[in-house]
Order: structure tokens, then sequence, then C-alpha cells
């Protein structure tokens, strides 16, 4: 069983991932991305989500968290730039939060498959900022 | 060579490894200094990577223009960025970063970039390397403060990795696990 704050991090992530998923979901209905990115980008979250409920599942994890939609998401829906720059902002949390994560969790078999997304999520942001016709680096 | 190998294949995939095989991992790590199990040996050849990433960006950057090369450009100052941060790291440790080979000694291994095509899909075989070294020494590393440098650096090399994809006209991502899943 791994200790209790791997458990701890892991559900953090997986809350992470649901407001993700519940993004893409949310904008994919009220059109408010491009359609071929916003699956591709879902798909991908909610790969992410069932591998970390799966680690949780091997970790002995508690009961799900319950979350709500954030009110910030029903005002980036209202066109494709604002839900693009929220995305962003999202994703830049998670790619963060995956960073910490993979270096401070204490079961060094959860590192790698942690950075694994980690670099999905870097790849997440380069798309999004494609989408808004920015820079697709940062310098 | 084999004669199914496609040209992407030739110019991309084996010719990274070669490179990277050969002026890269396969470097000698720290030979003083440091403590056994430190880490520095597995920072020395992370370095030693990205000393030939750094060289096989110059030779990508010749076949490319505008905006290719603009971002071309953004992703070979990061890398030598993480050449400095990891020599800061290696010494902090006491070791001795290895310097590296002549521009010569790598241009003599990379293969003949004549179109951005070409670049691009070298750059974009070079990029997976970097990101599956540091997401392995993730497991590897003994203290967490190198494991964030790791990290860190990673996250970058997946945006490097995602930003040559996109130069080249495919998605960002290449799925939703860059190397291995839970």
């Amino acid at each position: 069983m791994a200790e209790r704050g791997d458990v701890d991090v892991l559900e953090d992530l997986l809350a992470l991932e649901s407001r993700l998923i519940s993004a893409y979901e949310a904008a994919l209905r009220r059109e408010a991305i491009d359609t071929a990115l916003g699956e591709r980008l879902r798909d991908d979250e909610r790969e992410h989500a069932r591998a970390i409920e799966q680690a949780l599942r091997h970790a002995g994890r508690r009961s799900p968290r319950a979350s709500v939609p954030a009110p910030e998401l029903t005002a980036a829906l209202r066109t494709r730039t604002a839900f693009a720059r929220y995305a962003l902002d999202l994703e830049a949390s998670a790619l963060s939060s995956y960073a910490e994560a993979s270096a401070a969790i204490a079961n060094p078999r959860l590192r790698q498959p942690l950075g694994s997304i980690m670099a999905c999520e870097a790849a997440h942001e380069v798309a999004l900022r494609e989408a808004l016709g920015e820079r697709i680096l940062v310098a | 060579m084999a004669p199914f190998l496609t040209r992407r294949e030739a110019l991309g995939g084996a010719a990274a490894a070669l490179v990277l095989a050969s002026c890269g991992g396969g470097d000698p790590p720290p030979s003083t200094g440091p403590r056994p199990g430190s880490g520095a040996a597995l920072l020395g050849s992370l370095l030693a990577l990205e000393h030939a990433v750094v060289a096989a960006y110059a030779a990508c950057e010749e076949a490319l223009s505008g905006e290719t090369l603009r971002n071309v450009r953004v992703i070979a100052a990061q890398e030598r960025e993480h050449v400095g941060r990891l020599e800061e790291v290696i010494r902090d440790l006491g070791g001795e970063p290895p310097p590296g080979r002549s521009a010569a000694e790598y241009a003599r291994t990379f293969p003949r970039l004549r179109e951005p095509g070409d670049a691009l899909a070298f750059a974009e075989d070079l990029e997976q390397r970097p990101v599956r070294a540091y997401l392995e020494a993730l497991a590897e590393l003994p203290a967490i403060g190198l494991r964030e440098a790791a990290a860190s650096i990673g996250a970058d090399e997946g945006a490097h990795l995602a930003a040559v994809r996109v130069l080249q006209g495919l998605p960002a991502a290449q799925g939703p696990f860059v190397t291995g899943a839970l």
C-alpha cells in the first residue's frame, strides 16, 4: 500500500483531470472549441483519469471527491478565444502539478508514468497556443 | 540499412538513435568528485545528451527559415539553458560536467538535412530521446531536488516535441502518455 501522501497526491491529480474533462466536454457541447482538437484533448484527459483511478485502486483509495463546475468556466464558454485561454490556464496548472508530483511522489514506480502525463499536458499547452494563433513556444 | 526503411526513418529515427548513442548517453559520466549514488553520473549522461541535442538543432537550423526557424531557435536556446542548469547541478554535487564533443565531431554523425521536412523529422525523433531520458531519470534520481530539476526540464522537452510535431502539421500530442503508462 502506498503512503497516505501518495494517495493524496493522486486524488489531487484526479480532481484536476476531472476539471479538465468537464471543461472540454462543456466546450464541445457549446462549440467553444474546434471539435477535433476538443475531442483529442478530452480523450487524453480521460485516459489520464482512468490511469490515475487505476493507481488509486492499487493504493487503496478513498471515496472520490465531489466537484462542481468552476464559475469561470461559464464565462469562458462564450467564445473560442476565451475558452482556449481558460483551458490554457488549466493545462498550465496541470503541468505544474504533474511536474511536482512526478518528483515528490514516494512510490518510484509512479514517477515516470506521471512524468509521461506531464509531457502530454505540455503538448496540450502547445496545441492550445496554436489554436489561439499565438507563438507555440514561450521563449 | 534494411531495405524497408522509409526515408523518414532513415533521416529521423535511425539517424537520431545513432547520433545520440554515439554522442550522448554513451559518453562517460564524471569520474571524480561526487559520492556514488548521488545522481551525478546520471545527470552527466543527461548533460552529454543535451550537448548532442544542441549540436543537432544547430544542424537543423541550416535547413529552416521563417517562422519555423524562429521556433526552432527558441527550442535550441532552451536546450542550451538545460546544459547550463545541468552543469550547475553536477557541480553542486561535487562533479565535473562532461564537456561534450566538438561541433565537427557531432556534425559527422548527422544526416544531411536538405529540406525543412528532413530537419523537422530529425528533430521530432531527436526530441523523443531527451523526453524519455528525463522521465526515466525521475525514477532513479535519489534526491527530490534533482527529480524536480529533471521534471522541469522534461516538461520543456515535452513541449519541444509537441512543437516540432505542430511545425510538421501533426497534432501536438502523440497520445495521452508520451512514454509509458500508469
